[in-house]
């Protein structure tokens, strides 16, 4: 049975290198988590004019007149159109248990619960990006493209984030009764 | 211009994680169980290609670099917060973008529980500013200031360390 990604992780982690150079030779490093709060404040310019205008945070990546959408919310943009495109076309190449919206491996330990899933995956996400904005970056920003530039605040960053995911994840996959 | 590049290498970004098997809770959580090392090799190589590659475009004085500020304490706390959403939802933010694109419900409510905390973060901001990010903020510093030797030699060998250890060290999978 394969089991495998479609591209091999060197591959794909030799691709990603280049990538990060060449972005950091044209523009500037690889970044995601940035682009949550530009899209947040440009729902709230939107919505809620005053609120946005009033938060110091938001009012940092995008104002009335600028809404703050330039290389990086394009770069996050082109992620979704990119990734879109390449898993219609190759979908077939992926391996069964990485498609859907229930991993086995969760469903073996938590139950078929889609909304207990998707609960978790919100609550999740709520931490990503609290935790992203606290630290300043995220696994693009911080870790690969921070590391990358020997930056120490992504060193500290990497390996809080490894040391806690594990023992998270040791936690929540913990045998239990032996 | 520049708007049209960002989306290009955006779409390379998208499709690399996409193939690499990022966006799959198994690999994820593999790696962070310690049993399918996919990711973590694929991490480590792109670090140990990027560092390589970016100080020696330093190196001709090319590099457009982005060096984030050392603010220990809420880099920590932040790390700390983000790593237990990363095992909980077994996405990261971008990789969560990837997921959606490829239809995943629980990559979309990962997704929208981001820009919720993202949100949340922005109204908090105020208050944990100044303890968290104002207080032990060592600026932009890298390995190189911090140890007072050349960049590009570090990157070498890191670069040559991270390599080695993905391509020669590292199992693909432990039991």
């Amino acid at each position: 049975m394969n089991d495998k990604p479609i591209i091999s992780w060197r591959a794909a982690g030799v691709s990603l290198g280049l990538l990060l150079t060449l972005a950091t030779y044209l523009v500037s490093p690889l970044g995601v988590s940035t682009q949550f709060v530009v899209t947040d404040a440009i729902a709230l310019h939107s919505i809620a004019p005053e609120m946005a205008e009033g938060n110091t945070y938001l009012a940092k990546y995008g104002t009335k007149q600028d809404w703050g959408v330039g290389y990086g919310w394009m770069l996050v943009f082109g992620m979704l159109i990119g990734a879109a495109v390449t898993s219609r076309v190759l979908g077939h190449k992926q391996p069964a248990q990485d498609k859907g919206s229930m991993p086995q491996l969760w469903a073996t330990r938590f139950g078929p619960s889609q909304i207990k899933r998707l609960s978790a995956a919100f609550v999740g996400g709520l931490l990503l990006l609290f935790g992203a904005r606290l630290a300043g970056g995220c696994t693009s920003g911080h870790m690969i493209s921070g590391i990358s530039q020997l930056a120490v605040g992504s060193f500290v960053f990497g390996i809080v984030t490894f040391s806690v995911a594990i023992l998270t994840a040791k936690f929540l996959f913990r045998q239990r009764g032996n | 211009m520049t708007l049209m590049i960002g989306f290009l290498i955006g779409c390379a970004f998208g499709a690399i994680l996409y193939l690499g098997g990022a966006s799959s809770y198994r690999n994820i959580l593999g790696t962070l169980l310690l049993k399918d090392m996919t990711i973590i090799k694929l991490m480590m190589t792109a670090i140990g290609v990027g560092t390589l590659g970016i100080y020696l475009l330093d190196l001709g004085q090319l590099a457009h670099m982005s060096v984030k500020p050392a603010y220990l304490w809420g880099i920590a706390a932040g790390g700390a917060i983000f790593g237990i959403g990363w095992a909980v939802s077994g996405y990261c933010p971008g990789t969560c973008v990837v997921g959606t694109a490829e239809g995943k419900l629980d990559a979309v409510a990962t997704l929208i529980g981001a820009l919720v905390g993202a949100f949340l973060f922005a109204i908090a901001f105020p208050s944990l500013d100044a303890l968290l990010i104002q207080n032990a903020n060592f600026g932009n510093i890298t390995l190189s200031d911090l140890i007072g030797v050349p960049g590009f030699y570090i990157a070498v060998a890191m670069s040559a360390a991270l390599l080695f250890l993905a391509f020669f060290v590292v199992k693909d999978r432990y039991e």
